[in-house]
C-alpha cells in the first residue's frame, strides 16, 4: 500500500462519510453544465437572442462563483468533523505535509468524480429540461438536443480548476493544531454560545427600516433604495441567525416552566449550538433563496404584467384607428374584414367616431363621442354603459390617467348652441389610448357642425383564445405595417410575440431559481447530516435513561423543522416584501404571481423536508437499537 | 533510553488543574514498565507526554539524551512514526482499511517500498498469529484480533519504545491474556522496550516492574521477581494501600 493507495482507499471505502460532500459538489457541477449547454445551444445563440445567451453566460458565472464558496464551505465544515481521524493519523506519524497531501488528493478525487458525474447527469437533465421547455413554455423554436462538446470541455476545465484551487487553499490553511486537542476534539465541552444585546436590537431595527422603506417606496424610489436596503437586509439577516436566534433560545432556557417541560430541555439545549454553528449556512441559504424568489417572481410578474396590461387596456381582438381623410381607409377595413372571414375568426365589428372641436371658452380641443357609439362598445365588452342625465355629459379616461376629474362641472362651449358639461367621470378601456374625451347624447351630437379633426376607431371584438386570430393577426400586421396615417393592433398576435420573447427568459429565470433552490436545499441537507453523529451519540445516551421512540421522533422532528425552515421562512418574508415593492413600482398587482411562486417553493421545501426527515430519524433510531 | 525529568503538567483554563508534578522516570532498553494508579492519578497524561502527543508544562522528556521539546511538528511526526509504537484501549484502527493495510500504515507514511512492506507484514503476522485475518475489514474481526492487529501495527517498524494505553480495557479475559502474553513475548524475544498504562492488576503483572502514581505524584515502584503470581499479589497490595477503586482487597492478607 503506497501513500496514494492509502488516500484513495480512505475515500473509496468510506463512501457514506463523503456522500454529502460529493453530492453537493455534483449538484453544482450539474447546474453549471446545464447552463453551459443552453448558453452554447445553436438555436439560442442565434443573432436575435443574443441577450438570452448573455443572460445565460452571466448566470453561469454567478453559479461558478457561488459554487466556489459552496464547495469551499462544505469542505471546511467536512474537515472540522474529521479532527479525531486526523489526530489518529498524526499519531501514526503522519506529518502535516502528508496530511495536506492526503486532503488534497481526497479533494481532487471527489472533485474529479463529481465533475464527470455532474456532466453525465447534466446531459440527462438537459434532455428533460429541453423537452419540458418545448412543450410547456412558449419556446416555439425547436430547442433540439445536441451533443455539447463545448459545454463539456468548459465545465471540465473550469471545475477542475475550481477543485484544484480549493484543494490547494484548504490544504494550505488547514490548521492541524495540537495533537492532543485533535484527539480529544469531540470530547471537549463547548462554551455556551453568547449573543450581544446591542446586536440583537439591531436586527428588528435593520429589518424593520428596510421593510418600511421598501414598502413605502413609490415608483422609481425603489431603485434608489435598492442598494442600502439590500445591505441592511443582509446584515440584519446575518445577525438574525447569529445573534437573535441564540438570544431567543437563551431567554427560553431561562423560563423554566417551558425549558423544564418534558422533552423541551433536550431540544433547546442543543439548538443554541446548532443555530450558532449553522448560522453562516443559514444566512447563505436565506439570501440565495430570497434572490431566487425575487428573480423568478419578478420575471413571471413582468411577463404577466405586460400580457395583462394588453388584455386589460385593449380588450378587442383587432383595432384599427385612422384620421378622417386617409384615402386607403375603406380599402384597409375591407382587407381586415376579408382576412378575418377567411381565417374564420369569430368577431363583431363596431365603429366609433371621435370628433375634435375647438372650445370657444377654452384653449384645448375637445374630443366628443356619441353616446350610442360608446355604449355599443361597452356592450360588446359586456361592461356597464353610460346613462346620461338630461343635457349633461360624461368624461371618460383611459388607463391610469385621471384628467377627467379636473374637467367636471365646467361648461364647455363647443358651438354657440352646444354647451356641454360633464357631471360624471368614468374610467374605461373602450377607446384605447385616449384620455378625457366627452360622451354626449345623440341629440347634442347631431347639432354639432364640422369638426376640426375626426378619428375613426374600428374594433373587432371576439372571444379570446382563438388560434386562428394569431395567424390572421400576424398576416394582417405584415400587410398593414406601421404608418403615420393609421394604426393597426392585433391583440392575440402581439401577445404571442411577447410570449415568444419572454418564453426563453422566463424559462431561464425559472431554471436559475430551481438550481439555486436545489443547491440551497442540499446545502441544508448536508449541514444537517454533519450533525448526525452528534445526535446519535446524544440520543444513545438519553435513551438509556428511558426515552420512548415517540418522544425521540418528536424532538428530532421539532429540531429539524426549526433548522430546515428557519432560513426558508426568512427568505419567504424577504421575498414577499420585495415582490410587494416591485408591484408598487410597476403599479400592477403581483399578488397572484407572488403567491404562486412562493407557494411552489414552500411546497417543494416541505417535500424535501419529509424525505430528509424520514432518513434522518431512521438513522438515529438505528443507532439506538 | 527514555528519561523523564522533573516533569509537571498543569492544565490551564478557568480551573487550573495540576495533573502531574515532578515526575521522574527512566526506562532502559528492553525494559517493560507498567504505570498504575487510581483514576485521575495522571497515568494517561504521563503517557501522552512520553508519546509526544502533549507537551509538559515544566521538565523534559529525553530519548537517548535528546529532548523532544525542541523538535518541531514535522520532526515530531517523523519521530513518532519511526521511534514509537502505540496500542490503545479502543484499538484506533482505521475502519476504512483492511487489517493488513492498517498494519503497514506507519511504513506507508514513511514511503517504504511495497515489497519491503509486504515482507515485514508477513513476518509480523506469522509471529502474532493473525495471518488468516489480514485481508479482513475491522467489522469482520473480534476485539482480541483487533488488538493483536494494533500490536502488529505498533511493532512493524521496530520502534524504540512501544506505548500501550489500557490495551486490555476492552477485551475479555481470554483475549486480554493472549494480548499480554504476546507483549511479554515480544519484549522477551526481541528485547523491545515497552511501557504500559493499566488499571488491570493481571495485565500489570506481565511487566518487569510497575510504577505507581497517585494524584500526579510518584508513589512507589515494585519489581517482578521470577514469580508472576507473587508479583500480582504485590501489585494488589500496593493498589489497596493506594485506595484504588477496584481490585480493592484487604491489605491484611499475607502473600
Amino acid at each position: 500500500m503506497t501513500f496514494r493507495q492509502f488516500a484513495f482507499r480512505n475515500v473509496s471505502r468510506n463512501k457514506r462519510l463523503y456522500a454529502g460532500y460529493f453530492l453537493s459538489s455534483l449538484f453544482t457541477v450539474m447546474a453549471f453544465f446545464t447552463f453551459s449547454i443552453f448558453a452554447y445551444h445553436p438555436v439560442l445563440s442565434g443573432v436575435d437572442s443574443s441577450s438570452v445567451t448573455f443572460a445565460l453566460s452571466v448566470s453561469k458565472w454567478i453559479i461558478y462563483v457561488f459554487s466556489f464558496f459552496f464547495v469551499l464551505y462544505s469542505m471546511s465544515s467536512f474537515l472540522q468533523s474529521r479532527k479525531r481521524e486526523f489526530g489518529l493519523m498524526m499519531m501514526q506519524g503522519m506529518t502535516t505535509v502528508q496530511l495536506r497531501l492526503m486532503i488534497f488528493l481526497e479533494n481532487m478525487m471527489i472533485g474529479l468524480s463529481a465533475t464527470i458525474g455532474g456532466i453525465a447527469l447534466g446531459l440527462v437533465f438537459a434532455k428533460v429540461i429541453l423537452l419540458t421547455g418545448e412543450n410547456f413554455l412558449a419556446v416555439n423554436e425547436k430547442l433540439a438536443f445536441y451533443f455539447p462538446y463545448k459545454a463539456i470541455v468548459l465545465t471540465l476545465l473550469s471545475f477542475l480548476l475550481l477543485f484544484i484551487l480549493i484543494s490547494f487553499f484548504i490544504s494550505a490553511v488547514l490548521q492541524s493544531g495540537k495533537l492532543i486537542t485533535l484527539l480529544n476534539g469531540d470530547k471537549q465541552a463547548k462554551s455556551e454560545p453568547k449573543s450581544s444585546v446591542l446586536l440583537v436590537w439591531l436586527v428588528p431595527i435593520l429589518l424593520g427600516t428596510s421593510y418600511f422603506l421598501s414598502l413605502r417606496a413609490e415608483g422609481l424610489e425603489a431603485l434608489l433604495l435598492l442598494v442600502p436596503v439590500v445591505v441592511m437586509v443582509c446584515i440584519g439577516t446575518y445577525l438574525l441567525f447569529t445573534q437573535l436566534s441564540v438570544y431567543t433560545i437563551r431567554k427560553l432556557k431561562r423560563m423554566e416552566s417551558i425549558f423544564w417541560l418534558k422533552t423541551n430541555m433536550l431540544l433547546f439545549s442543543d439548538l443554541a449550538y446548532r443555530m450558532k454553528d449553522n448560522a453562516r449556512s443559514f444566512f447563505l441559504v436565506a439570501i440565495i433563496s430570497t434572490v431566487s424568489f425575487c428573480s423568478i417572481g419578478s420575471l413571471y410578474g413582468f411577463q404577466s404584467m405586460i400580457g395583462g396590461h394588453n388584455v386589460k387596456d385593449n380588450p378587442y381582438l383587432f383595432t384599427y384607428t385612422t384620421t378622417n381623410g386617409y384615402s386607403d381607409e375603406q380599402k384597409n377595413i375591407e382587407q381586415i374584414d376579408r382576412s378575418l372571414k377567411e381565417a374564420n375568426v369569430t368577431t363583431e365589428k363596431a365603429f366609433l367616431n371621435l370628433a375634435y372641436y375647438k372650445a370657444s371658452n377654452r384653449d384645448a380641443t375637445i374630443a366628443v363621442v356619441r353616446l350610442s357609439d360608446y355604449n355599443r362598445m361597452t356592450e360588446l365588452m359586456e361592461m356597464k354603459g353610460i346613462v346620461l342625465s338630461d343635457g349633461k355629459a360624461a368624461v371618460v379616461d383611459f388607463g391610469l390617467s385621471r384628467i377627467g376629474q379636473s374637467m367636471l362641472n365646467q361648461p364647455i362651449t363647443l358651438q354657440p348652441d352646444v354647451v356641454i358639461e360633464a357631471n360624471k367621470a368614468v374610467v374605461s378601456p373602450a377607446v384605447h389610448g385616449i384620455n378625457g374625451y366627452f360622451v354626449i347624447s345623440d341629440d347634442q351630437y347631431a347639432k354639432l357642425g364640422a369638426s376640426v379633426q375626426e378619428k375613426h376607431y374600428y374594433i373587432w371584438h371576439g372571444p379570446l383564445g382563438q388560434k386562428q386570430s394569431i395567424t390572421a393577426g400576424g398576416k394582417l400586421s405584415n400587410a398593414l405595417p406601421y404608418s403615420d396615417s393609421y394604426e393597426f393592433f392585433a391583440l392575440e398576435f402581439q401577445n404571442s410575440v411577447l410570449d415568444k420573447l419572454f418564453g426563453p427568459i422566463l424559462f431561464i429565470g425559472l431554471f436559475i431559481g430551481i438550481v439555486f433552490f436545489v443547491s440551497a436545499g442540499s446545502f441544508l441537507y448536508f449541514r444537517l447530516y454533519s450533525d448526525l453523529d452528534d445526535d446519535r451519540r446524544k440520543f444513545k445516551a438519553v435513551s438509556k435513561m428511558g426515552l420512548s421512540e415517540k418522544e425521540l421522533t418528536k424532538i428530532l422532528n421539532r429540531q429539524m423543522v426549526l433548522l430546515f425552515f428557519a432560513p426558508i421562512v426568512v427568505a419567504l418574508v424577504h421575498g414577499a416584501v420585495a415582490l410587494t415593492t416591485l408591484s408598487h413600482m410597476f403599479q400592477y398587482s403581483l399578488l397572484k404571481e407572488s403567491v404562486l411562486v412562493l407557494g411552489l417553493f414552500f411546497i417543494v421545501q416541505v417535500i424535501y423536508f419529509f424525505i430528509v426527515r424520514f432518513f434522518y430519524i431512521r438513522q438515529v433510531k438505528l443507532a439506538i437499537v | 533510553m527514555l528519561q523523564v525529568r522533573r516533569v509537571s503538567k498543569i492544565y490551564e483554563g478557568k480551573v487550573a488543574y495540576r495533573a502531574l508534578s515532578d515526575i521522574d522516570l527512566t526506562i532502559e532498553d528492553g525494559d517493560f514498565v507498567g504505570i498504575m494508579g487510581p483514576s485521575g492519578s495522571g497515568k494517561t497524561t504521563l503517557l501522552n507526554l512520553i508519546a509526544t502527543i502533549d507537551e509538559p508544562t515544566t521538565g523534559e522528556v529525553l530519548y537517548d539524551g535528546k529532548t523532544t521539546g525542541k523538535l518541531n511538528k514535522n520532526e515530531l511526526a517523523i519521530f513518532r512514526r519511526r521511534e514509537l509504537g502505540f496500542v490503545f484501549q479502543d484499538f484506533n484502527l482505521l475502519h476504512t482499511l483492511t487489517v493488513e493495510e492498517n498494519i503497514v500504515l506507519p511504513l506507508t507514511l514513511d514511503g517504504n517500498k511495497v515489497s519491503e512492506m509486504k515482507q515485514k507484514v508477513k513476518t509480523i503476522a506469522e509471529k502474532l498469529g493473525i495471518t488468516e485475518i489480514m485481508n479482513k475489514r475491522l467489522y469482520e474481526i473480534s476485539g482480541g484480533q483487533a488488538q493483536r492487529a494494533a500490536v502488529a501495527r505498533a511493532m512493524i517498524h521496530s520502534p524504540k519504545l512501544l506505548l500501550a494505553d489500557e490495551p486490555t480495557g476492552n477485551l475479555d479475559s481470554k483475549s486480554a491474556k493472549d494480548v499480554m502474553e504476546l507483549l511479554e513475548r515480544i519484549n522477551r524475544e526481541q528485547n523491545a522496550t515497552m511501557m504500559l498504562v493499566t488499571h488491570d492488576a493481571v495485565a500489570a503483572s506481565y511487566c518487569k516492574r510497575v510504577v505507581f502514581i497517585k494524584d500526579g505524584r510518584f508513589y512507589s515502584e515494585i519489581h517482578r521477581g521470577d514469580n508472576r503470581q507473587a508479583f500480582f499479589q504485590k501489585i494488589i497490595d500496593t493498589l489497596s494501600l493506594l485506595g484504588g477503586h477496584h481490585n480493592d482487597v484487604s491489605s491484611i492478607r499475607v502473600p
